[in-house]
């Protein structure tokens, strides 16, 4: 059987993931998919017959510009806001205070359960009018947290619970504190294993700060709406938003990659 | 490598190749379908403009200007068809040939007319504003300067008006008017920029947080948008729009549907929109 294959090796071997493909085999095959994509998405707009107006959208480039360093502003706040909530959720979770770990349980429940777009809206003009938090983005960048931070508290929990059993004895048995335990045994583990989810929430947390936009917000989303209502031009408007985004997003993909395989060992 | 498993994923692919395309096939032809009898009257409008555009209890369209809407097939013997597409992208739908015509509270810019081609106004209206109960603001004078927010909808003259004679203000923009006016009523904008009859129902509804100073500060008229190049159903738009006025059809509608703001108007001296 093996030897008749071999005979007739099909043309499109190279395509097969294989340690014998020739050193070109992964640059070709990018190529093959970028040009279907490509060649997809321009069938599609040409279909459209579009009538493409760049220089409308060009006068408010100011716009998109503001908007994006908003985004930015706002991602990178809620970013590191809700890695610490969601650590400060996981930990609560684990406490051996009751009351601590209700209280964590019903706010992953809460807000896993409900849309983001009602978060924002109730937190904004019901909680935050009667705590008197009056500046739409500190409201803005808190709310963003809250959601992010219960996601990430259980994508950590699942993390630290993901470590043996038999590892923590063994570490109690060596003579280690609770706190020595975390640092030196749970938390090198655990990071790795939870950074490929961490990655995808934190950029799901860049993409969902669009919807602070209906507290009115300035954000990318935002201003690229506004472009469109002023110039007509939806697709000039929206495509500029993808690539602002994606600018946002694969550092991210990028980075988190590159620490995936630095924390990376045999085991 | 097994011999046997690459023969049947080459089955398998094969067989997705045959309905990927067969895939292909069906939608093709989907597309070139058509339905016998004249070509429904494709309209596109927001339904989320009371009493204009708006859903009725059961969900279906209902409001001044789906009646108009279905007014306007009567008259054109086409079945009218009507699409809820949000405001900002209503134009883009006309010149992407999604709808014929857009019948959604539509004043007429100088910007717009770039894009569309109007059929005569069929309603005057100007832009008011609705702010807080106890605000010192007494007209849109008093909002142009540095730290006076003023909200507006996505996509509305209100907003337009904004950008260009508000500069010293902050602007908020809101995808919906439920936000903005929520906006006024809790003292997180100073106020609204929107037309004058929406100024007036909201102001009564949130009597207790909110007034409206109706006295427009810029004149607007509305019309229906069509495509720059349907010069043929411009040309029978307006014919019936002229005949649907000199029976007393605009009349009916807002006696149907606006009649407290029609008596409101009256009393402060301010002339009816139809």
């Amino acid at each position: 059987m093996t030897t008749a294959i071999e005979k007739r090796r099909s043309p499109w071997a190279w395509l097969r993931v294989d340690a014998e493909a020739p050193a070109w085999a992964s640059a070709a095959s990018w190529l093959l998919v970028l040009a279907a994509a490509s060649l997809f998405f321009a069938a599609t707009f040409f279909r459209l017959r579009y009538h493409w107006n760049w220089e409308a959208v060009w006068a408010y480039r100011a716009k998109f510009v503001i908007g994006w360093l908003t985004t930015v502003a706002l991602s990178c706040a809620a970013l590191i806001l809700s890695g610490l909530i969601g650590a400060a959720t996981a930990l609560a979770r684990r406490s051996p205070w009751r009351p601590l770990r209700q209280a964590a349980f019903l706010y992953v429940e809460a807000i896993r359960s409900t849309p983001l777009l009602v978060q924002i809206l109730i937190l904004f003009y019901i909680v935050g009018s009667a705590l008197g938090i009056e500046d739409r983005y500190v409201a803005g960048v808190l709310i963003l947290s809250l959601f992010g931070g219960a996601y990430i508290g259980e994508i950590v929990r699942a993390g630290i619970e993901g470590v043996g059993h038999s590892q923590l004895e063994s570490a109690r048995a060596i003579g280690l504190t609770p706190a020595q335990t975390y640092r030196h045994v749970i938390f090198p583990q655990a990071l790795r294993q939870i950074l490929p989810p961490l990655a995808g929430q934190f950029i799901s947390l860049i993409k969902d700060s669009s919807l602070l936009s209906v507290i009115a917000v300035n954000e990318l989303t935002q201003n690229a709406r506004e472009v469109n209502a002023f110039t007509y031009s939806t697709l000039e408007a929206y495509l500029p938003l993808a690539a602002g985004y994606l600018l946002l997003t694969l550092p991210l993909s990028w980075i988190s990659r590159r620490l995936e395989r630095r924390y990376r060992y045999e085991t | 490598m097994c011999g046997g498993r690459s023969g049947g994923q080459n089955r398998a692919i094969a067989s997705l190749l045959r309905l990927l395309l067969s895939t292909v096939l069906v939608v093709a032809l989907a597309a070139c379908h058509r339905p016998a009898g004249p070509r429904p009257l494709v309209v596109g409008m927001e339904l989320a403009y009371p009493p204009f555009e708006m859903t009725d209890a059961q969900g279906q369209p209902a409001g001044v200007s789906v009646d108009l809407a279905r007014a306007l097939g009567v008259a054109l013997g086409r079945p009218v068809e009507i699409r809820n597409i949000a405001f900002d992208g209503l134009i883009p739908s006309l010149q992407a040939g999604k709808i014929d015509c857009i019948l959604s509270s539509m004043t007429v810019t100088p910007e717009r007319a770039r894009a569309v081609a109007f059929s005569e106004p069929y309603l005057h209206t100007g832009l008011a504003l609705l702010v807080a109960k106890d605000s010192p603001i007494a007209s849109v004078a008093d909002l142009d300067q540095a730290g006076r927010r003023v909200a507006v909808k996505n996509g509305t003259t209100g907003q337009l008006y904004a950008r260009d004679h508000l500069t010293h203000a902050q602007i908020l923009v809101f995808d919906s008017e439920a936000a903005a006016v929520l906006e006024v009523a809790q003292g997180k904008a100073d106020a609204f920029a929107y037309d004058q009859m929406s100024v007036f129902k909201q102001a009564q509804r949130h009597a207790e947080t909110t007034r409206a100073l109706l006295q427009p500060f810029q004149q607007e008229a509305w019309a229906i948008a069509l495509r720059q190049d349907d010069g043929a159903l411009r040309e029978q738009v307006n014919a019936f729009l002229r005949d649907y006025r000199a029976h007393g059809g605009f009349d009916a509608l807002g006696e149907r549907y606006l009649p407290e703001q029609k008596a409101a108007f009256a009393k402060r001296g301010i002339p009816f929109v139809f």
